[in-house]
């Protein structure tokens, strides 16, 4: 487990999870565990990567990354709140007043 | 780079004022309606903002627009035409708040979200390198979310911003997926450097840079609302408040174009020119699904929503032209500052109809002209130049995108296709905007009472009316302005020896 395939082969099964989890569940707040999982993919990518090259720019990404989608969550955290008070659910199948 | 470039001082002078806001609003002694102060305060740094560039746009400190910079941001022409064009939308976007956020809560939050948001726009436009664009990129975003949920009773509001959240996320996911894969394929994050050393990449890594492309176009397209990806946007841009509508419209899809020039147009270059005839298709895709989808919607904002993607098709016809013509990318330019004051001023239009008759049906609008003139003649002359009627600048913009794409054509065969399906797109156009203003101008409405219109509203909205016939009668200046921004892409035959030949 150390060249940098498996580490890609992770990543893509990582992907896939996320894009799964995505399309299939319904619950607010699992779409979201399902997008952190393809940005933590997308991390884990950058971080092999970096060990590949030799340099560090792909860690300190990596951080940069992770410092942001830890405030992207925290946002959006706030907005599921608020609509789980405005409707008493947090099931996207109960957001459809907007349409066509 | 000097210390003082105007991405700095853009980001210090903004990011102070939209720091500083919510703290004075903390320190206040006395609750109150705020919102004007807030206002005041917020378009005064925007104006200044917009000053410093100019002038050192005139005084030659911003750089010819540069291709590759080697730091992070460059303070060229490209990045300053972009961030007046971004501001002129803030400005017009927070000066209309001073009707629209009346009597409403949290307004300190409100106007520094919105300077906050302004700044990452900008700052997307100056980078030069991946790990800049994405931070400035989330900078854009972020604050976007919080604003289109910020009608904390309306479930409509709320809707909108999940919605929008999720398509969002999902694209910076993307985005650094796309990065990882081009700092895996090159080693460094700089966009030049990146774009140089894929010339020369392993025959076996191709597919890979290529797949990197793919999720580029995927992440800057989810909020350049181009058509696979364009599902969230009709539903954000009309559930989130009007004037955050007109924010994310004409703003952060203005910024989303920036990124894709910075990152795509150039990396077409690099890699296969066949990625073109891909952007062409979805131009074509993209203004006709957004036409069709605009002819059957009832609500006002909706329809400004699906025009906004039809717009965003005709932007690209200049993309996916720019590595065979020269006008190509500067008529894109001009038509991404034109359609940025159109749809901003179609808007606010909207957002004073909001205010006064609390409705977005176009039922409402039925003898508008009567209710609300002047309201109804900027919004019929928006919607004329978002239709493309000559004399309005919209046509000027359109015109020179669809020269553009027919000179082509001893160059490429698809070319004069693409100003053939944008002029059919104008003609259908027309069909929804005259539509809205056959039900302002000729129908009657069962209450003819006059209405007071929003003072501060009307003021954004004769500035907008200026710009458009102005630059419409003397189009000259933007689309010089425009043409010198563009990045001179036969330079680059130096850089990269295997340079397609024109």
């Amino acid at each position: 487990m150390n060249q940098l395939i498996d580490f890609v082969l992770v990543t893509v099964v990582l992907f896939s999870i996320g894009i799964y989890g995505l399309v299939v569940k319904r619950n607010a707040i699992r779409m979201i565990f399902s997008i952190e999982i393809i940005a933590n993919a997308a991390n884990l990518n950058l971080i092999a990567f970096s060990r590949h090259v030799h340099n560090v720019e792909g860690q300190v990404f990596a951080l940069f990354s992770i410092a942001i989608a830890a405030a992207e969550v925290a946002v959006a955290l706030g907005i599921i709140i608020i609509a789980y008070r405005l409707y008493k659910e947090i099931d996207v199948h109960e957001f459809r007043s907007l349409k066509g | 780079m000097e210390f003082f470039s105007t991405p700095l001082l853009v980001t210090v002078i903004l990011g102070a004022v939209g720091l500083a806001i919510p703290i004075i609003d903390a320190l206040k002694k006395e609750r109150g309606d705020n919102n004007r102060l807030y206002c005041g305060i917020s378009v005064v740094a925007i104006i200044l903002v917009i000053g410093i560039i100019i002038f050192r746009i005139l005084f030659g400190e911003s750089i010819p627009t540069i291709e590759f910079g080697k730091s992070m941001l460059a303070d060229d022409m490209f990045g300053s035409f972009f961030a007046i064009t971004l501001l002129i939308v803030s400005i017009m976007v927070t000066a209309s708040s001073w009707d629209y956020m009346k009597n409403k809560t949290n307004p300190a939050a409100y106007y520094s979200l919105i300077l906050l948001s302004s700044i990452g726009m900008i700052l997307i436009a100056y980078s030069t390198d991946l790990v800049m664009l994405l931070v400035a990129w989330e900078l854009m975003s972020i604050p976007t979310y919080a604003l289109a949920a910020f009608s904390k009773r309306d479930p409509i509001s709320n809707e909108a911003a999940i919605k929008y959240f999720l398509f969002g996320a999902l694209s910076s996911a993307i985005l650094v997926l796309a990065i990882g894969l081009v700092y895996g394929v090159t080693g460094t994050t700089n966009i030049g450097e990146a774009i140089v050393s894929m010339v020369n990449v392993q025959k076996d890594l191709i597919p890979v840079t290529l797949l990197a492309l793919a999720l580029f176009i995927a992440g800057f397209g989810f909020k350049m609302g181009l058509v696979p990806f364009h599902m969230w946007l009709p539903d954000a841009y009309e559930g989130a408040p009007t004037t955050i509508g007109a924010l994310l419209a004409a703003g952060t899809k203005k910024a989303g174009f920036a990124a894709a020039i910075r990152v795509i147009v150039l990396a077409t270059f690099v890699l296969h020119l066949d990625w073109a005839t891909a952007l062409a298709v979805i131009a074509v895709f993209t203004m006709t699904l957004g036409n069709l989808g605009a002819l059957v919607q009832k609500s006002v904002p909706r329809i400004l929503a699906y025009s906004s993607i039809a717009q965003a098709g005709y932007i690209m016809i200049g993309l996916a032209l720019a590595p065979y013509s020269d006008q190509a990318l500067g008529g894109s330019l001009f038509h991404i500052i034109n359609h940025a004051v159109m749809k901003s001023a179609a808007f606010i239009a909207v957002a004073a109809v909001a205010i006064t008759l609390a409705s977005y049906s176009i039922e409402k609008y039925r003898g508008l002209a009567k209710r609300m003139p002047l309201t109804a003649i900027a919004l019929s002359i928006s919607l004329l130049a978002l239709a493309g009627v000559p004399p309005l600048n919209g046509f000027w913009s359109k015109l020179v995108l669809f020269n553009a794409a027919i000179v082509t054509g001893p160059e490429i065969w698809w070319g004069p296709y693409l100003a053939i399906a944008g002029v059919l797109n104008s003609a259908l156009s027309l069909g929804y905007y005259a539509w809205i203003m056959r039900k302002m101008y000729m129908e009657e409405s069962p209450d003819t009472t006059k209405v007071k219109e929003p003072r501060a509203i009307l003021a954004v909205l004769i500035f907008s009316v200026i710009f458009m016939v102005g630059f419409g009668i003397w189009h000259a200046p933007i689309l010089d302005f425009a043409t010198n921004s563009v990045p001179n892409l036969s330079q680059l035959t130096a850089v990269l020896p295997s340079f397609p030949t024109r």
